[in-house]
């Protein structure tokens, strides 16, 4: 009983002790990835709404082969610059009806495709500190889109392919798995809008994407 | 650090661009037919009373044509015959002054096709050391289309001085399984179906 009494008394010396030891340090080295510009890469999945004149001339259905890789330099200040490249692709299949073409009557099941390969620079705004678990940000993105615009009546194919600008303004957030570490979730929900007049496109291609992803920064 | 990121970039742009997309290879034979009809609007076939049809079926390959009469071409000849007396004309012999002529062909075009594809040697995502010295490649691919086409020739107000005849009613029919005899009555009900200024009864 004595022995434990007096191991108790050890201890409580002992604790604070070891305690005042884990205390702040006279200074403590900032993470590199506040201290540096570092680089990020991230790569997303994404499902695409389509909205406005394109969803009602044109496709209406919900696109979920979209695919984007980015990397962009998180400068020491609260933005971020950089280049995403992707992949987009909207399909929809009507059944067959009536199309007319000039004094053409035409009878098809029609297969309406868009696909895009969009190129854009951007730039981040982040709300909350590089080292927080949690940072939300907002984006702008522009550049360029590759796209491919094909109806298919039948077997026969009406197709234009052409370079677009393309524009987009997102808000989003990346999770980092762990405090300080190079991994993390990227959840994103963006506009996107490529200009494009053609056939029954009368202003261009819209949608809301919303995209989960992973990145993985360095220094 | 940032090489790494760029070639990561590079590989990442060449495997997304060399992804390519059939978006029709699940649409079924008849899904993929496609029917495309014409007329004169200034006819009004209420005028017209009795047909006939040739023969034979005119066979026209690229710059080529003849005549034939397979068994195909006698089921595609006999399809028109009984759709068009189901829509109120009479079917009688060629000497008889018919009102009008229907003529079949089978029509095959092959075209010869280039294109050039100058990042032939990212293929198979190669990439450090030694690429591949061309400028550019060219390949050549061969496509042909096969289609049925009626036309129906107005007899009864033939032009005698200038000897010609008027197409009132073109019909073309494209797609897979051309040649399966079973389609032959829903074809016919498409082209007649979309022409419903055909019917006289």
């Amino acid at each position: 009983m004595k022995k434990l009494v007096i191991a108790a008394f050890l201890l409580a010396g002992f604790v604070p002790a070891l305690a005042q030891e884990q205390a702040p340090k006279l200074y403590t080295l900032a993470s590199p990835y506040e201290r540096y510009t570092t680089y990020l890469v991230t790569a997303r999945l994404t499902s695409a709404i389509p909205i406005g004149s394109f969803k009602n001339d044109y496709i209406d259905k919900t696109s979920f082969e979209n695919y984007s890789i980015s990397l962009e330099w998180v400068l020491q200040n609260s933005f971020s610059v950089g280049g995403e490249i992707g992949y987009s692709y909207f399909k929809q299949r009507l059944p067959r009806a009536l199309y007319m073409s000039g004094d053409q009557t035409i009878s098809a099941v029609q297969t309406r495709t868009v696909s895009q390969y969009p190129i854009q620079a951007f730039v981040n705004y982040h709300l909350l500190p590089k080292n927080s678990s949690i940072q939300p940000y907002v984006q702008l993105s522009a550049g360029g889109s590759i796209l491919d615009y094909t109806v298919y009546y039948g077997s026969l194919a009406d197709q234009k392919q052409k370079i677009r600008p393309t524009y987009g303004v997102g808000v989003g957030s990346k999770f980092l798995f762990k405090k300080d570490g190079s991994f993390g979730a990227d959840v994103r929900v963006k506009y996107a809008a490529t200009s494009f007049k053609y056939d029954y496109l009368t202003t261009g291609i819209s949608s809301l994407n919303t995209s989960i992803g992973l990145f993985y920064r360095w220094w | 650090m940032l090489k790494k990121a760029s070639f990561l970039i590079i590989f990442a742009a060449i495997w997304l661009t060399s992804c390519t997309k059939d978006p029709i290879n699940d649409l079924t034979d008849l899904d993929s037919q496609v029917f495309i009809t014409n007329h004169d609007k200034s006819i009004d076939f209420k005028q017209f009373k009795t047909f006939s049809i040739a023969d034979s079926v005119i066979v026209v390959q690229d710059e080529r044509s003849g005549t034939a009469l397979t068994d195909l071409d006698k089921q595609m000849l006999s399809s028109i015959i009984s759709k068009m007396q189901s829509q109120g004309y009479t079917y009688v012999a060629a000497s008889s002054k018919p009102d009008v002529d229907l003529t079949v062909a089978r029509i095959t075009n092959t075209y010869l096709n280039v294109t050039s594809t100058p990042y032939s040697s990212y293929y198979g995502g190669y990439y450090g050391g030694y690429g591949y010295g061309y400028p550019s490649y060219y390949s050549y691919y061969e496509t042909s289309e096969s289609y049925w086409s009626v036309s129906m020739l107005d007899l009864k107000n033939a032009n005698a001085t200038t000897k010609t005849l008027n197409v009132v009613w073109n019909a073309q029919i494209r797609g897979s399984g051309l040649a399966n005899t079973d389609y032959f009555s829903q074809m016919m009900d498409s082209i007649f179906g979309q022409s419903t200024y055909l019917k006289i009864n």
